[in-house]
């Protein structure tokens, strides 16, 4: 059970309301702690049966056009960014209390997460996902080479989303292709940010609150891995795909409920990385240049993302290196400063890297534990997690020994110099990389491509057959 | 040696040492920490880089020791390469910069395995102990020859004290779990042993392989491995079977104990272990059709440490004193940690730790970072603690644990600093419902066994 207690009048409390298909529901039955800060909010208890529709339900978006779908995703970010739009101003100001992240980081990542609710982008990624997008709206007309015919159809799912916390651009890219797929879909919120999915959930039912799409949507906070929860909601009677993000217990913990009917669609926790030819060492000039577009891509959304850079692997002499390490630092600590982001490493990364200042013979230290930027360089990569504005620089001689350290877990590769792109793909791939992309460009990908080695949609669809007979 | 710290170690053997108010042990406590903190400055490494960055020139007050203090990790703050890469040279200077004293003489050449590491270590005077992550890395922790000494007197004391049992070399002492073969632990057994059991009746080690830290260490470099991607489908059934073949003889140790027990019920017991193996060993017993009235009424009875996470029924501490009849007032328990030399008896009258003269108690909030103002009765906050008997590193060190401190009188009479039995880690208060789409092969990496 989530914990019960008597809610405390108090500054730091903030309301978390929940939002089942199209009704807001406020509540401070249940206090719940968001644990990177340790603030409390108070959140209704989730009425069950309004969350989940029952299965005798045709989902309301089925023969709503994917076209109609789109508009309202379209007019839904034009409000999202509207200073008017009382919901996401709220959201933005009870999440800058509940986030790690400076309040610019938050405001700038919510603006820029609209801008993927716009026509082009949207029709390139049902595109992209479907060989014939047309399977979203009708019963496709199929023939195979006997004569049989048939009618298949990319049927709407019921799908639980866990939504993670870093990144309030997921919860906007889940909610549109929830709508995309025209599924049934209730999102799991994170205690990092239980309030941007209900903001725009609420964006949505103030410009229709009876549209198809409103009423397929339901957002709920309890804390991942509350049995009493989850026992009652993952089941193949309720919904046929959990879509995960994140690893860990809260992965471990849904994996228990997975059978037959109840499937895991998982965007695994990833660690990106660098790798910079001695191409990037030839001068003063260019070791700056480069290491100002490697720091772009370790302080992508300050290092809390899955596409910032944590290891980078150097090619040169320890001296070169070192000139690339200094410079390195030089932005990555002007980023921090510029972001305001102030965080202290915790103790455990703060140990390790005292325990390399004192083993200052082996490994070289440029910055402080003290939150403003910190590159470390090694011979191997360091065995904690570079977080928090970290950077783990690891020396090679060649790029080539560089790649046993790419694993399942690596998702992208920013490379320099670009030429050298195609003599490392096959390796990184085989590997398991996901993405290797220009130095630099970490954050941005081609519309429509796949993500965690997958198309999404594609995956998360009820596809299902009308045998038709033979002529 | 400090001249402060040295008139409260005194105190071990004194049968009122924990009578002594935190008023009354302040100014002490407070030059006894200031000696040590001048006397090793400049001889620990680590804590010559905390002071200087802290900007600490001295300890006027309790609460200056803070900046310090080692997080209990700093122990296991070593490069994982270096054990995996059996690179003996890089974790003997990173030993040294956590150690007291200089680690010089030791012979590197032709080392097999990092217990022979650890035994030529021994042989120099520097006792390593391990802790046991199976799952993380093990933290490393160095003691001198003094330490050692010391876990001995005290770790009679501190069972005389809470549990009422006279050392009167009288029982029959029975191990009912594995313990790790590290130094301390075979120092501890060997001091309980001289003092409590009958010198005629050898031991019952439990009959389990040993638990070296070689084979602790085994099961980390395995788990990192196969993050990395570099164990082969072979080695890991080969670690599989070896985990099984361990696995069946820990089980067959169960009906083994419980045997042994049942020969000797005649004799007066003192059992010890964890509460995993002595719940199991009882239900052996139990099921062979002992139980409470074949046993000898003064039996005694030693439990380190608290479930480990162990699955048991609700009743499990009642069902085990039960099975072997051993008097309500006889439920000893401790709390200590192998970062710590001394231990902290519960009382019988009140049921709370007692936090001996020689051990500085501060009670800081729950990052770690601050000390928390005296509110006055019992405060909750993160343990630290400064254990001024150690001698081979840092007394220094904070906990990963949750406790209510309180200052006032304990219900037993004794004015000391006491600690509520409600003991919590904080890593298991939290769990785990942070979830981001970072991270790292770990979350990839089934247990091995």
């Amino acid at each position: 059970m989530n914990e019960i207690a008597q809610p405390e009048v108090s500054e730091d409390l903030v309301s978390a309301p929940f939002f089942l298909r199209g009704e807001v529901l406020h509540g401070t039955d249940v206090i719940q702690t968001s644990r990177d800060l340790g603030v409390t909010f108070a959140t209704p208890r989730i009425p069950f049966d309004r969350a989940v529709p029952p299965r005798t339900e045709v989902p309301p978006l089925l023969n709503v056009p994917l076209a109609e779908i789109i508009d309202f995703l379209v007019e839904t970010g034009q409000r999202l960014l509207a200073h008017d739009n009382p919901h996401m101003q709220e959201c933005i100001e009870r999440m800058c209390r509940t986030h790690i992240l400076p309040r610019a980081v938050v405001e700038n990542t919510a603006r820029h997460a609209a801008a993927y609710l716009d026509k082009r982008v949207l029709m390139a990624e049902v595109e992209q996902n479907f060989p014939d997008p047309r399977a979203l709206d009708e019963w496709v007309p199929k023939q195979d080479f006997t004569g049989r015919k048939s009618f298949v159809r990319a049927f709407a799912p019921r799908l639980i989303h866990v939504l993670p916390g870093n990144s309030p651009g997921v919860a906007v890219k889940s909610v549109a292709q929830g709508a995309m797929v025209k599924g049934i879909n209730l999102f799991k919120m994170s205690s990092a940010d239980p309030f941007t999915m209900v903001a725009i959930l609420r964006t949505m039912a103030d410009l229709d609150p009876t549209h198809p799409i409103v009423r397929s949507m339901s957002a709920v906070y309890w804390r991942g891995g509350d049995d009493a929860t989850e026992r009652v909601l993952y089941r193949p009677q309720y919904f046929d795909k959990i879509v995960a993000w994140g690893g860990g217990d809260a992965i471990n913990n849904v994996i228990k409920y997975l059978g037959p009917g109840f499937q895991l669609v998982s965007f695994d926790p990833k660690t990106s990385i660098s790798m910079v030819g001695r191409e990037a060492l030839v001068d003063e000039a260019t070791i700056d240049r480069v290491a100002d577009l490697c720091s772009a891509d370790v302080m992508t959304l300050n290092q809390e993302a899955c596409v910032a850079s944590r290891f980078q692997f150097v090619e040169g002499d320890e001296a070169a290196v070192d000139r690339f390490c200094a410079r390195l630092h030089h932005h990555v600590a002007r980023r921090a400063a510029e972001s305001g982001d102030v965080r202290p490493l915790d103790m455990d990364m703060r140990e390790a890297v005292e325990s390399m200042t004192l083993m200052d013979d082996e490994y070289g230290v440029w910055g402080r534990t003290d939150g403003r930027g910190l590159v470390i360089r090694s011979d191997e990569p360091v065995d904690f997690h570079p977080i928090n504005k970290t950077a783990n620089v690891v020396r090679v001689d060649s790029l080539d020994d560089a790649v046993k350290w790419i694993n399942v877990a690596t998702q992208t590769v920013g490379f320099y110099p670009f030429d050298r792109m195609a003599a490392y793909r096959d390796r990184l791939a085989a590997g398991g990389a996901q993405r290797i992309v220009h130095l630099g460009e970490a954050g941005p990908s081609t519309i429509g491509n796949p993500h965690d080695a997958m198309y999404p949609l594609h995956r998360f669809v009820h596809w299902m057959a009308h045998e038709d007979g033979r002529g | 040696m400090g001249i402060a710290a040295d008139k409260l170690t005194a105190l071990v053997a004194d049968p009122e040492r924990f009578a002594f108010s935190a008023g009354d042990l302040r100014e002490t406590q407070v030059a006894a920490l200031d000696e040590r903190f001048q006397e090793r400055r400049d001889r620990i490494r680590l804590l010559g880089l905390r002071a200087r960055d802290a900007g600490i020139e001295g300890i006027a007050r309790i609460e200056d020791v803070v900046p310090v203090l080692f997080p209990h990790t700093a122990y296991k703050s070593y490069p994982e390469s270096y054990l995996m890469d059996e690179r003996w040279d890089r974790l003997t200077k990173w030993l040294g910069t956590v150690s007291a004293h200089p680690i010089e003489g030791i012979s590197l050449d032709g080392i097999d395995g990092i217990d022979d590491w650890i035994a030529r270590l021994a042989e120099q005077g520097h006792f390593i102990s391990c802790s046991s992550g199976t799952t993380g890395k093990s933290a490393m922790l160095i003691a001198s020859q003094k330490d050692m000494d010391w876990s001995r007197i005290d770790t009679v004391n501190v069972f005389a004290w809470g549990s009422g049992v006279v050392p009167a070399q009288d029982r029959l002492i029975i191990g009912c779990a594995p313990v790790a073969t590290v130094p301390k632990n075979a120092a501890i057994a060997q001091a309980q042993y001289e003092a409590f059991a009958n010198p005629e009746w050898p031991r019952w080690a439990y009959p389990v392989p040993p638990i070296t830290v070689g084979s602790l260490t085994a099961m980390v470099v395995m788990r990192k491995k196969i993050a990395e991607g570099t164990a082969r489908p072979d080695e890991i059934a080969a670690f599989e079977e070896t985990s099984a073949e361990r696995a069946r003889l820990v089980a067959d140790a169960v009906p083994a104990t419980a045997q042994f027990i049942i020969e000797n019920r005649h004799r007066k017991l003192q059992l010890s272990g964890l509460w995993n193996g002595l719940w199991q060993v009882a239900k052996a017993v139990r099921d062979a059709g002992y139980g409470r009235e074949d046993f000898n009424p003064d039996n005694s009875i030693y439990v380190g440490g608290g479930l480990k996470r162990a699955q048991l029924p609700a009743d499990y501490q009642d069902y085990v004193f039960e099975t072997f009849n051993i008097p309500a007032d006889r439920h000893f328990q401790n709390y200590s940690m192998q970062e710590l030399n001394s231990g902290m008896p519960k009382c019988r009258e009140g049921g709370r730790y007692h936090v001996p003269p020689w051990i500085v108690p501060v009670l800081l909030d729950k990052s770690g970072d601050e000390a928390l103002p005296h509110a006055g009765g019992e405060q909750e906050g993160r343990a630290a603690f400064f254990d001024l008997s150690l001698d081979g590193r840092w007394g220094g060190v904070i906990t990963g644990d949750r406790i209510s401190l309180d200052h006032s009188p304990c219900a037993c009479g004794n004015h000391g600093p006491s600690i509520r039995d409600d003991i919590a880690r904080y890593a298991d208060l939290e769990g785990d419902d942070k979830i981001g789409c970072a991270g790292t092969v770990d979350a990839y990496v089934r247990g091995v066994a």
